[in-house]
């Protein structure tokens, strides 16, 4: 598991943790033995509690957005020149990929491909047919990058690939019965 | 008797979900299987059995949400049971032609029939037309339905009392009781998106007709599916929650929850961004305008914010250090809000763009929507299943469901959740029907997540047998 990847998970674990110990505390609260002769019942205040409640949960949000909505996808190399350009042509079941933008009416070109470590490089997808997917897998087997396939239209994806290896393509849009087999490779030196 | 038709109707609703729940759990149990390698079943098998699973799953929670729902209504408005019957009538229709497109006709475009893959036919050819128009039939019912329960809502209490808007002013007359303003928001977001989903079947039948000339845009019609499918699929837990608000107090024998400002703002602001959150689906078509895809995150984001100030600290606030008499019927409400909010988390950090790079159509997305609906709504449903049941003798509930069952259905969910999560963040994709060898580890979550859902469907079924057993002997004793 790459670090983003687990960064995720343990920030949902322990997030279930909290929600599980909060649901767990409270129900025992309310069993008989501990609600007899404790002389208080209810939650004191509740409107005031609310508004805090409100007021913390929000500030989190926020904080959350501002942090990461920079992060999108879609501006990733903005600035920077792409070193090479690939053009990826899905359709069902293969990825054909290319240097070269193939020509309207004719079967997309397709050629082995090479991309140099530590440039920016990039991915300019559509699809022939339905939808497909466009997710890169490092040589871990790890998701690093995804875009959409999609027919009429070209999505463009910027990455800097740091460690030379085989990297696995994959579709990960249900494109039909042989679509977990789609796969196709490129080679970073 | 007009009580004793509802009654009647809503034991055949339930039983009729019990089945298909049952067998739709079977299904998703024999899909593990062949993803965890234990059998094997030919490509085209394995996807129109997800295809009738994700249809159905979602089909019966709306519909036992809906039923539960126009049920309570009777309680405040005058509603007819011929519309109860007339949607009944439509959704066996619905997924009977549903059942036969893909188990006979082999239609396995996925229950969100994404454009174009049902109109590249890889079945027999009138099974897209016919799981259309099944589709189709489904949301007509489902259309005259929620419209009628409007209609009944409508003819008692004005536009302003039905959402509320009276308590926004220092004085007020009227008041509007949870319950309606609940299911009056959720009603609307339905109607928006069941005309969303026959426009859609109208552009997919225009251009069948025109023999494939008329192309429509691609982009376009992923939006629409997913105002429909992503929009249904988060109100069922609303109507859910519409059930909630009448009964958590009632059945713990304790004053009716009253409406406040902040409850009706709450619930008018639910309306709106959950109108807005499905753009989350789209994060990863980079063409989409960047707009659409930071409103979407906003959306999902603070849609949870009135959810969890209100309708969670709510039910929280209701449980700690009160006396609770505990029953099924209450113990199971108050689970399944813990599934709800746990699966809500679970959707928040994937509806986060930078996230969702990593995380879309990884099973983290199965992972998130089964919890909120394996362990959120289907418990609130079964919450109110067992509630009616007892009710129709005027009778207290006997016994409380068992610790065995409570401990089988959590470990038996959670667990079977969290071979969705670790899939997740495994980077297995969601939707193979075997995985290559370098993503093995996902076939092995995939046996234990079988293992674990065998025990959810057990408890399900323990918890069923005495709900069951009530609504045979409602509906035949109201015959003889
Ligand atoms: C223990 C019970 C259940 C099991 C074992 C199960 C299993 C599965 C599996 C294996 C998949 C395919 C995952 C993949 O993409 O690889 C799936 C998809 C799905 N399930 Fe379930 N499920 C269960 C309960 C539910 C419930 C309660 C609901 C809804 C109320 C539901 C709704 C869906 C939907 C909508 C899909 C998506 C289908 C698609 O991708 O087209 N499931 N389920
Ligand atoms: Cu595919």
């Amino acid at each position: 598991m790459n670090p983003q990847h687990l960064n995720i998970l343990i920030l949902f674990i322990v997030m279930l943790i909290i929600i599980v110990g909060v649901f767990v505390y409270v129900y025992r609260t309310s069993l008989p033995r501990n609600t007899e002769g404790s002389g208080q019942s209810g939650l004191s205040n509740p409107n005031q509690k609310r508004f805090l409640f409100f007021v913390i949960l929000a500030a989190v949000l926020v904080i959350l957005l501002t942090a990461t909505l920079p992060k999108t996808p879609y501006y990733y190399f903005a600035n920077e020149e792409p070193a090479k350009v690939v053009f990826v042509v899905a359709r069902q079941f293969s990825f054909a990929m290319s240097y070269q933008s193939g020509k309207p009416g004719t079967p997309p070109p397709n050629e082995a491909i090479e991309l140099p470590a530590g440039k920016t490089v990039e991915f300019r997808v559509t699809s022939n047919d339905v939808n497909h997917g466009f997710a890169i897998y490092d040589t871990q087997n790890q998701l690093i990058v995804q875009t959409q396939a999609m027919p009429g239209y070209v999505n463009r994806l910027r990455w800097k690939f740091e460690q030379p290896g085989h990297y696995s393509i994959r579709c990960l849009e249900f494109c039909g019965a042989a679509h977990a087999f789609m796969e196709s490779s490129f080679l970073v030196k | 008797m007009a009580e004793l038709k509802h009654k009647r109707v809503l034991s055949l609703w339930i039983l009729t979900v019990f089945l298909l729940f049952v067998a739709s759990i079977i299904m998703g149990i024999l899909m593990r299987l062949t993803q965890g390698n234990a059998m094997k079943m030919d490509v085209s098998g394995f996807f129109e059995i997800m295809t009738v699973h994700g249809a159905t799953m979602i089909g019966i929670w709306f519909v036992a949400g809906m039923a539960s729902v126009h049920y309570l209504l009777h309680r405040y408005v005058r509603v007819t049971t011929w519309i109860n019957l007339f949607a009944m009538v439509f959704t066996v229709i619905g997924v009977v032609m549903l059942w036969c497109a893909a188990f006979i006709g082999k239609f396995h475009a996925g229950w969100t029939f994404l454009y174009p893959l049902p109109l590249f036919v890889a079945w027999k050819h009138w099974a897209t037309p016919v799981f259309l128009s099944a589709l189709g039939v489904l949301s007509v019912g489902w259309l005259v339905w929620s419209v009628g329960m409007l209609v009944a809502i409508f003819k008692k209490y004005t536009l302003q009392q039905a959402f509320g808007w009276q308590y926004f002013k220092k004085v007020h007359q009227v008041d509007t009781p949870p319950f309606i303003l609940i299911t009056v928001v959720t009603l609307i977001g339905i109607v928006a998106c069941l005309l969303t989903a026959l426009l859609l079947l109208g552009l997919f039948f225009s251009e069948i007709a025109s023999g494939n000339k008329l192309v429509h845009d691609a982009l376009l019609m992923k939006n629409l599916t997913y105002f429909f499918g992503h929009t249904v699929a988060n109100e069922i837990l609303y109507l859910c929650l519409a059930t909630l608000y009448e009964l958590l107090p009632e059945v713990s024998g304790r004053p009716k929850w009253k409406n406040s400002w902040y409850i009706a703002l709450a619930w008018n602001a639910t309306m709106i961004f959950i109108l807005f959150a499905f753009f989350h689906h789209m994060y990863m078509d980079f063409v989409q305008p960047e707009a659409m895809q930071v409103i979407g995150q906003l959306a999902s984001y603070f849609a949870s914010l009135p959810a969890v100030a209100v309708t969670l600290f709510s039910v929280l606030a209701f449980v700690f250090k009160n006396s609770i008499r505990w029953t099924t019927t209450n113990l199971l409400f108050f689970l399944g809000t813990m599934g709800w909010i746990i699966g809500g988390v679970g959707a928040v950090i994937d509806s986060t763009i930078s996230a969702n790079v990593f995380l879309h159509n990884s099973l983290w997305v199965p992972a998130h929507f089964h919890t909120y609906l394996a362990m959120g709504s289907v418990l609130m449903s079964l919450a109110f299943f067992n509630w009616v049941v007892f009710d129709f003798y005027n009778q207290s509930e006997p016994e409380k469901i068992s610790r065995l069952q409570i401990i089988l259905l959590l470990i038996g969910g959670f667990g079977f959740l969290l071979m969705f999560y670790l899939g997740g963040a495994y980077s297995i994709p969601r939707r193979f029907n075997v995985y290559p060898s370098q993503l093995s580890i996902g076939s092995a979550l995939a046996l234990a997540a079988a293992a674990f859902a065998v025990v959810y469907l057990i408890a399900i079924i323990l918890i069923n047998i005495r709900i069951v057993k009530r609504c045979i002997k409602i509906f035949s004793s109201a015959s003889s």
